[in-house]
């Protein structure tokens, strides 16, 4: 792998893989509009694993985070046409995702899927003292986040996905959101807040 | 800087988000504020932990595959669409009788409007003398400060050229850039050609990143006693930004901005290595990264970018 990136940067001579992964998203939201499926192929890519974990943090389901990054794509594909020159692929590609989340959620507000603090067959850290992070099993700390993300709000979960795992700017959050900077700031300093609540009683920071 | 005025932008300012002159201020700030620092380590660390979040997602293969099946009947999503053909529009148009008239009517005046506003445009701007212009547009860069003042201008010219030996403080960050004043301003007309490339925005953004990556690598200790560092966070970082930076680079090649291609090429090893190290790294590997950091003084080179 080190030899691979080495021969992508260093030598000037990159090799097919290379020239795949050199590809702009101008030049590739330009082939695939015009029905070219290689090129759309490469930003799925590129952009498929950021797509499923940021509606996964939506949705807290993998099967569904699936059949929506899926769902993603299709819409993506069919719209790219409309796609402007001066938008992000990345934020485009948030923006349909977020939409797409937020609808089947609304189809499943009855049948709310999420998971409660105090339900003890996912976790069951509650009789522990914090522990420093590194002596936390990675299963646990990842239920934990994942708990601790379902109890957010959607807005806050939304801006707290985009800014701390996507690493969006307040720029871009705006766009794929469209709240305000001042509102995403706010819900974004309320969900820090609320996540260090939550994670502090297990984790020693 | 006061504790408060630290405290209340420190998010922030782990999120790249604030505006130089006031990271400046968090910087100094921190040095001599112990309970603000550890309040910055703690916030620090609570990223680390997100850092760790790993939800183990794979992309099954046959996600592609039911993508392509849904797609592959839509090819030519582009030109699946009615084209717009503007003869048989116009056609069409005349061919209602009723509208005929009323159209080719309302036509003609449109493009005698049109004519006479080119016309007087064209007049107008004979006028203007490169002076009058450059006098009209020097304060168009300025960007908005947070706190409704402005902070100096900057050279628009220069912050898409690359290095110029200006002020630290009067550098256009991404972030500063990004709060340009928009339509409303007399000078959007300059500041949106400076700013309109955005793949020179994309590449600011990056290469502030990356010294910011590197500021952290520089700043972490790496004494034979201390024993293994976790430098899990910086990896990811580097990791991201690599593949960044090869688009990126390639992106400069192709618009022949060679300063930036050059520059990206210098980085690209430094993020390949910190990309490659192992979570905990060894207090001799870092070093060595540490060493040619300073040696080739790269982090001067993208802080005069």
């Amino acid at each position: 792998m080190k030899r691979l990136a080495h021969e992508l940067s260093l030598e000037g001579q990159p090799g097919a893989f290379a020239a795949s992964l050199m590809n702009s998203s101008a030049d590739l939201v330009a082939r695939a509009s015009s029905g070219d499926q290689e090129a759309f192929r490469l930003i799925f890519e590129r952009y498929s694993r950021p797509v499923i974990s940021f509606i996964y943090d939506l949705v807290s389901d993998r099967s569904l985070a699936e059949e929506l990054t899926q769902e993603t794509f299709v819409r993506a594909f069919r719209n790219l046409h409309a796609l402007r020159h001066e938008t992000k692929l990345s934020t485009w590609l948030f923006g349909i995702a977020k939409n797409v989340a937020r609808e089947s959620l609304r189809a499943r507000a009855r049948d709310s899927r999420r998971v409660e603090l105090d339900d003890k067959s996912v976790l069951d850290l509650s009789d522990k003292a914090p522990v420093p992070v590194n002596q936390l099993l990675n299963k646990e700390l990842n239920e934990l986040i994942q708990r601790s993300l379902a109890m957010l709000d959607d807005d806050k979960r939304l801006v707290f996905t985009l800014k701390v795992f996507q690493q969006c700017s307040y720029e871009e959050i705006a766009d794929i959101t469209g709240f305000s900077i001042s509102k995403l700031k706010t819900d974004l300093h309320r969900a820090r807040s609320e996540m260090r609540r939550r994670i502090s009683p297990y984790v020693r920071l | 800087m006061k504790c408060d005025d630290c405290l209340n932008l420190l998010a922030e300012y782990i999120d790249g988000e604030v505006i130089a002159h006031e990271a400046e201020g968090i910087s100094a700030h921190l040095i001599v504020c112990a309970g603000c620092s550890s309040e910055f380590e703690s916030l620090t660390a609570e990223q680390e932990i997100f850092t760790r979040y790993d939800r183990e997602l794979d992309i099954s293969p046959g996600m592609w595959s039911a993508i392509q099946a849904r797609t592959v009947t839509e090819r030519r999503p582009v030109d699946s669409r009615p084209k717009f053909n503007l003869r048989s529009s116009l056609a069409g148009l005349f061919a209602v009788p009723r509208l005929g008239f009323a159209f080719s009517g309302g036509l003609a005046v449109v493009i005698i409007a049109v004519v006479v506003g080119a016309l007087y445009l064209k007049m107008h701007q004979q006028t203007a003398t490169p002076e009058t212009v450059a006098g009209n547009h020097e304060p168009i860069l300025r960007p908005v400060n947070k706190g409704g003042g402005a902070v100096p201008p900057v050279n628009p010219t220069a912050s898409v050229e690359g290095p110029v030996g200006e002020n630290a403080s009067h550098r256009t960050t991404p972030k500063t850039a990004a709060r340009l004043k928009k339509s409303d301003d007399p000078g959007v007309l300059f500041a949106d050609v400076a700013y309109s490339d955005l793949t020179e925005r994309d590449t600011a953004a990056h290469i502030q990143q990356a010294e910011n990556l590197l500021r952290s690598i520089r700043s972490l200790q790496s004494s034979d006693d201390v024993g293994e560092i976790d430098v899990s966070y910086e990896k990811a970082m580097s990791q991201r930004l690599l593949s960044e930076n090869q688009v990126l680079r390639r992106d400069a090649e192709a618009a022949g901005k060679f300063p930036a291609k050059e520059l990206l090429g210098d980085l690209e090893p430094f993020l390949i290595d910190i990309a490659n190290l192992p979570d905990k790294a060894t207090p001799d590997k870092l070093r060595a990264i540490k060493d040619r950091v300073q040696k080739t003084e790269i982090v001067a080179a993208l802080v005069s970018y």
